[in-house]
């Protein structure tokens, strides 16, 4: 009993990181209306910039910074992308994109951080926040679903009480009459890319550690943070922090039952499919859009 | 007192030419009435100047300002406005908040209410759930916030009732009064006539009539002779 505790609990950081991935896509995808495949890629890019920072023998929390930035400047920049050359394409050609964008990133930053080599990822939270029933829950596992819960409620705060939330909303549901209005529709879309990349690269920095740190294996970290964004039907944010959460929980456990733990990196996918059959015939997928 | 003028417009949709070589102008005060059959083109002369599609040849400047390389936005800030046709609401904001998208450092929700004392009362509702009629007023309200000099308007009355339509180019015509040069178009002509000062008339994007309103009130055979073609060569007022 206590070990499937145990390994439920060890399962928390990395659904706190799906979670806040999902958030992110949610976020995008509502007000930007991309379904965005690069989301953990810039994520990694900027926890790289740590790694490489961090290498050279800077200290750690400028290097946190630095990262951050430069995760929130890849996140622009492929914004840009976006809405200067796709921005009247469709959601499905907009998502092709992505997954094209996203082969590249892989590919340069595989190039670029020296493939599979193993790097030295220094552990930003290390130890344990508290103990629940006799099991250790770890710093990083609070601090990604603190995390999580806060860009949730942030989001929430800022897209229903402030001017500029207004707008991201006039501008998520008619485009062109926004523009047509004067609301600066690209500088808002950027913002948006911009905030995404910043969280995004916050939570792969912290469960970076746990997981082999390749640039590959945290850019693929985006299938289940997509898993959880469907759990939320794409549209609440609270449905998807729980979906990511719980996606991480279950990998958890599923790593402790020998028979099934080689199978787990194919829950994300299970949870896709059994969420895409359920809302085919529940007829949601339109409403959802 | 500000001049829109639109010289020697050409817009293509798909590569074909939709409007061609199109002169127009809109001054403070007054409104100018662009009417034509299905297809002829008003709508696309329309986006054009608002930048939705881009212009393949021509100039429109607004007190002598060029216009037509810049984005949308920009020509917004410049004085233009343009209420599409279909009503285009942001429909999960309610009145106030659509009113508050568009709102101008220098102009005053309170502005809009006065024109469409209806709205008041409909200020909490989503956009979505408002009438035709309602949803018609917010977006002309909604473009008056920006602080416009000039107004374009297309098929402000198309599936509204008879009395809301009246209503609507009474406001139209206060605007105009206040110093707004519009531009608006119209399928039917005989309301948009009696409220306008200069009209045009299109067929198979090209102006076939440009002259007064009046005339063109007082000789209906004419008018139904320019939308449906017969003398093919434009006819100078
Ligand atoms: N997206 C498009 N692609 C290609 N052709 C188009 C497109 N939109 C309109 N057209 C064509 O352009 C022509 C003019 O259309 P437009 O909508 O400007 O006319 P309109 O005068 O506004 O008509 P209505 O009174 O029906 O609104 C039509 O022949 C139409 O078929
Ligand atoms: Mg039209």
């Amino acid at each position: 009993m206590n070990a499937l505790l145990t390994s439920a609990v060890a399962g928390l950081t990395a659904g706190g990181t799906y979670a806040l991935l999902g958030v992110c896509a949610v976020f995008t995808y509502r007000l930007v209306a991309v379904v965005n495949f690069t989301g953990a890629a810039i994520g990694t890019a900027g926890t790289f910039v740590l790694i490489a920072l961090f290498e050279a023998g800077f200290p750690i929390w400028p290097s946190v910074l630095a990262g951050i930035a430069a995760g929130t400047l890849t996140g622009v920049a492929i914004g840009y992308i976006m809405t200067r050359w796709f921005g009247e394409a469709s959601a499905s050609t907009k998502a092709a994109v992505t997954v094209a964008l996203l082969v590249g990133l892989i590919a340069v930053g595989l190039r670029l951080t020296g493939g599979q080599h193993p790097h030295n990822m220094p552990d930003l939270f290390p130890g344990s926040a508290f103990r629940l029933a006799g099991v250790e829950v770890t710093i990083a596992s609070v601090l990604t679903i603190g995390l999580a819960v806060l860009f949730t409620i942030l989001s929430d705060l800022f897209l229903n009480r402030t001017k500029i939330g207004l707008n991201l909303r006039a501008l998520a549901d008619r485009p062109m009459a926004a523009e047509l209005l004067g609301v600066r529709v690209q500088l808002l879309s950027l913002l948006v890319w911009g905030m995404t990349g910043a969280f995004t690269t916050f939570a792969l920095m912290i469960i970076a550690p746990q997981r082999s740190p390749n640039f590959m294996t945290l850019s693929l970290l985006v299938v289940p943070a997509l898993a959880a964004a469907l759990i939320g039907v794409f549209r609440s944010f609270w449905w998807t922090l729980a979906g990511g959460i719980a996606l991480g929980i279950v990998e958890g456990l599923a790593s402790s039952i020998d028979s099934v733990s080689q199978y787990r990196s194919a829950i994300p996918f299970l949870v896709v499919l059994a969420v895409l059959l359920w809302s085919q015939r529940e007829a949601r997928w339109d409403e959802a859009r | 007192m500000s001049r829109l003028v639109v010289s020697n417009m050409s817009i293509n949709r798909a590569e074909l030419p939709v409007v061609t070589a199109v002169d127009l102008v809109a001054e403070s005060g007054a409104i100018s009435v662009v009417l034509g059959a299905n297809g002829a083109g008003k709508t696309t002369l329309l986006e054009g100047l608002s930048g939705i599609i881009p212009v393949a040849g021509g100039t429109i400047a607004i007190d002598g300002r060029e216009l037509q390389k810049a984005r949308p936005g920009a020509r917004s800030r410049e004085g233009l406005a343009h209420v599409e046709q279909g009503r285009t609401v942001f429909r999960q904001l309610t009145t106030e908040e659509n009113l508050r998208v568009s709102l101008h450092p220098g102009a005053d929700i309170a502005e809009a209410y006065a024109l469409f004392p209806e709205l008041v009362q409909r200020r909490a509702v989503k956009a979505s759930l408002l009438s035709g009629g309602e949803q018609q007023m917010l977006v002309i309200a909604r473009a008056l916030l920006t602080r416009p000099k000039v107004l374009l308007i297309d098929e402000m009355s198309a599936g509204l009732a008879p009395v809301i339509v009246t209503r609507l180019m009474t406001a139209v015509r206060k605007l105009a009064d206040g110093g707004l040069a519009v531009v608006l178009v119209e399928q039917f002509a005989a309301l948009a006539l009696s409220i306008g000062n200069r009209a045009y008339v299109m067929r198979r994007g090209r102006a076939v009539y440009d002259g007064d309103c009046a005339k063109l009130r007082q000789s209906p055979d004419e008018l139904h002779r320019l939308y449906l073609g017969g003398a093919e060569s434009a006819v100078p007022a």
